[in-house]
């Protein structure tokens, strides 16, 4: 099937201030240790700004692939503490993006209770192994 | 349930309208019919016809006298601006394009809205000059009656609330859309009965006057 | 009976992680423009929330906004709504009938009184006693005073739940009503749209289990996250409104580049919803995007707007025969005015000659 594509594929402009955006928030973050996030799929990007976007941060150190509810990747652009988030939803679609300005993106921590569950699981089949064994 | 921009495409669109179509063919039809008197002097010779002497008494007011150009500069200029800009924004704006083109069946390109934008700027300044001389002008204070003012705010309104719809800045769209409507079904209401008419009338009042200065020789 | 155990714990047993929390809410975080730190918040709200009771009632409907909802459901993601909510009563989708059904409902407003949350897709009819629908023996209207008396808040659901709909188009022979009519003693979500978009509807069910009060609302009871934004204001076709180049028609070389569809009849400038952000089908395109105009399907009375087709500066009623009429009067009127100058005239001059 063939459709015609009629988002402008030119790119808008909007990365300029974008760029200076994460600049500054990036300074921010230095300084302080505030994190921030911006939210690309609120932002009225065409498919070429996207990937003018991806290009221009680069990609970093660090590259992480999720598999939570359908997959999601996770990559430090070329400038430390800018990480690049893109979640993915059903039939493959990107249901959230964002850039985090953070050292590490909460998702990628292990949380409390998922490491509780986990603890007892452990052992569990520690139990379990020792009984048959 | 029917909100105010209905209510302003509809039924006020409607009646203002009938308003304006009753009112302009009342006061021509009365006008065209009205009793004269004949004018029982003989042509002078070399006088033009009738109709080429009122075309070109009206083309030729447009402008003023040379030894009147200096004193009355400001209200020709000034009256050209707003004259020519209200016509570019009516008829060059896209939107108005589709509503005159609703009406009438006709259609013509318009202007990009950046232009129109320019020149809804300017022609409010326009009349807020035009307005100021005519109260700082002792005589044409005294001249002035309500009809006057009346007259300016009903044209003035529809610009600015144009103006704001168009750039969405106060109220939410649809607001400023119906009262925009609602400020022109004003100013259609208004027209006929206040000097807007002039708009019809300068026609047959140039015109009859340069047929009747023309009949008895005077070369202006 | 013991303690319910709370999403995060019920969840959990089931191999899901405070991961999955995170990432589901950063997706409605996203979608209403809330950003991350309430994405955390919401998260850690959510997994120790109970999961909530929810009875949908369907009335004068089309089961399209059913359909838009269950198409939040790819097999992964957007699923997750469906964790956290407890569907205890839905024609189309709950497998018993008749009697068990409608015994589903009693125990779920039972059980969960002052607790529930009812969702309503369609209008209700109110002539003839509301006799136009009935479901188990009852109208519909009786079913909604019955189930909304005890429910802890209402979403309206849909266009026809929300202001009348489709079924209160002109002359609206069932007397169709949407939600907010009947209902004045319950907080109320409209959730509009024909049908609305999925993350509307879901991303509002889970702004209330995880923060426990409604979203901020606009005026028709909208949330603004999703309605606050005007779609000719989010349109990426905004730029060729701005400089003059419009589609004429849906064939020609304008339609073909992608042009404005003001002329066409769009209803983007009037119209608030999250089509051009959010889009459809997890984002793939909207209505615009596919080369027809917004019908302006989330504000009331989008139908009897004078025509889809027609542009927003035309007049919607009948200008022409008004028109022609006042021309004819006035004519007349006209003629009568100067007859009665011409025989002033006549008169004077009579007097003046004797």
């Amino acid at each position: 099937m063939n459709l015609i594509d009629n988002t402008p594929s030119a790119l808008t402009g909007v990365n300029d201030s974008l760029l200076s955006e994460i600049a500054d928030r990036l300074g921010e973050f230095a300084q302080t240790g505030q994190s921030a996030s911006i939210d690309l799929r609120s932002l009225p990007m065409s498919d070429a700004d996207r990937e003018d976007l991806k290009e221009r941060l680069g990609h970093g150190e660090v590259m992480v692939k999720l598999d939570v509810a359908g997959l999601s990747e996770i990559w430090e652009t070329s400038f430390a503490g800018v990480w690049w988030i893109r979640h993915f939803g059903g039939d493959d679609q990107i249901a959230a993006e964002e850039i985090n300005i953070v050292s590490v993106p909460d998702i990628l921590h292990a949380h409390q209770a998922d490491a509780r569950a986990a603890a007892s699981r452990l052992s569990k089949i520690i139990q379990e192994e020792r009984h048959h064994g | 349930m029917t909100d105010l921009l209905d209510f302003a495409r509809g039924p006020a669109l409607q009646f203002s309208l009938a308003v304006f179509v009753f009112g302009v063919v009342w006061r021509l039809v009365s006008l065209l019919f009205m009793p004269r008197l004949k004018d029982k002097s003989v042509k002078r010779s070399g006088a033009k016809p009738a109709l080429i002497a009122a075309v070109a008494e009206f083309f030729r007011r447009m402008l003023p006298k040379p030894e009147f150009a200096k004193r009355t500069r400001f209200t020709t200029i000034n009256g050209w601006v707003f004259h020519v800009g209200l016509t570019i924004i009516i008829l060059a704006f896209a939107p108005h394009v589709l509503f005159f083109k609703s009406l009438t069946g006709l259609t013509w390109p318009a202007l990009p809205n950046i232009v129109i934008f320019a020149v809804g700027g300017v022609t409010v300044v326009s009349l807020i000059l035009a307005l100021s001389h005519r109260l700082s002008s002792p005589v044409l204070k005294l001249i002035s009656t309500l009809d006057d003012y009346v007259t300016w705010i009903v044209t003035i309104t529809p610009v600015l609330t144009g103006l704001a719809a168009a750039s969405h800045v106060g109220l939410r769209y649809e607001t400023l859309l119906a009262i925009h409507i609602l400020s022109i079904c004003a100013l259609f209401v208004w027209f006929p009965f206040g000097k807007l008419m002039h708009g019809f009338l300068v026609f047959l009042t140039r015109g009859e006057m340069g047929a009747q200065l023309n009949r008895r020789g005077i070369e202006l | 009976m013991a303690e319910p155990k709370t999403l995060g714990q019920m969840l959990e047993a089931r191999g899901i992680s405070r991961r999955a929390f995170l990432k589901y809410t950063s997706y409605l975080a996203s979608s209403m423009a809330l950003g991350s730190v309430a994405a955390k918040a919401m998260a850690e709200n959510l997994a120790s929330a109970r999961r909530q009771s929810v009875i949908w009632l369907s009335f004068q409907e089309c089961t399209g906004c059913t359909e838009s909802f269950t198409r939040s459901v790819s097999p992964t993601l957007e699923e997750l709504i469906f964790d956290f909510i407890s569907l205890d009563y839905h024609h189309t989708l709950q497998a018993a009938s008749g009697e068990a059904a409608e015994e589903a409902r009693h125990i779920a407003m039972r059980e969960n009184k002052g607790k529930y949350v009812v969702v309503v897709d369609g209008s209700i009819p109110t002539k003839l006693d509301g006799a136009y629908s009935t479901i188990a023996g009852i109208s519909n209207l009786q079913m909604l005073e019955e189930t909304v008396k005890d429910a802890a808040a209402v979403i309206a659901v849909g266009t026809c739940a929300a202001y009348g709909g489709i079924p209160a188009a002109a002359p609206n022979p069932t007397g169709a009503v949407g939600v907010d009519q009947l209902v004045t003693d319950k907080a109320i979500i409209n959730i509009p749209g024909c049908p609305p978009i999925p993350e509307a509807m879901t991303g509002t069910i889970s702004y209330i289990l995880s923060f426990g009060k409604l979203p901020e609302l606009d005026h028709l009871k909208r949330p603004i996250a999703y309605f606050g934004d005007n779609i000719h204001d989010r349109c990426y076709r905004r730029p060729f409104y701005e400089r003059g180049l419009f589609a004429k028609s849906f064939d020609d070389e304008g339609a073909r580049k992608g042009w404005c569809l003001y002329e066409v009849g769009c209803k983007g400038p009037i119209t608030y919803n999250a089509c051009a952000t959010l889009k459809w089908n997890g984002g793939i395109s909207f209505p615009i995007q596919s080369g027809h105009g917004c019908l302006g399907c989330s504000e009331p009375n989008f139908w009897d707007k004078g025509g889809f087709y027609k542009p927003l500066p035309a007049p919607i009623r009948d200008i022409g025969k008004v028109a022609a009429g006042a021309a004819v009067a006035g004519a007349a009127a006209g003629v009568v005015s100067a007859a009665v100058g011409r025989a002033k005239k006549k008169s004077a001059m009579k007097e003046g000659k004797s």
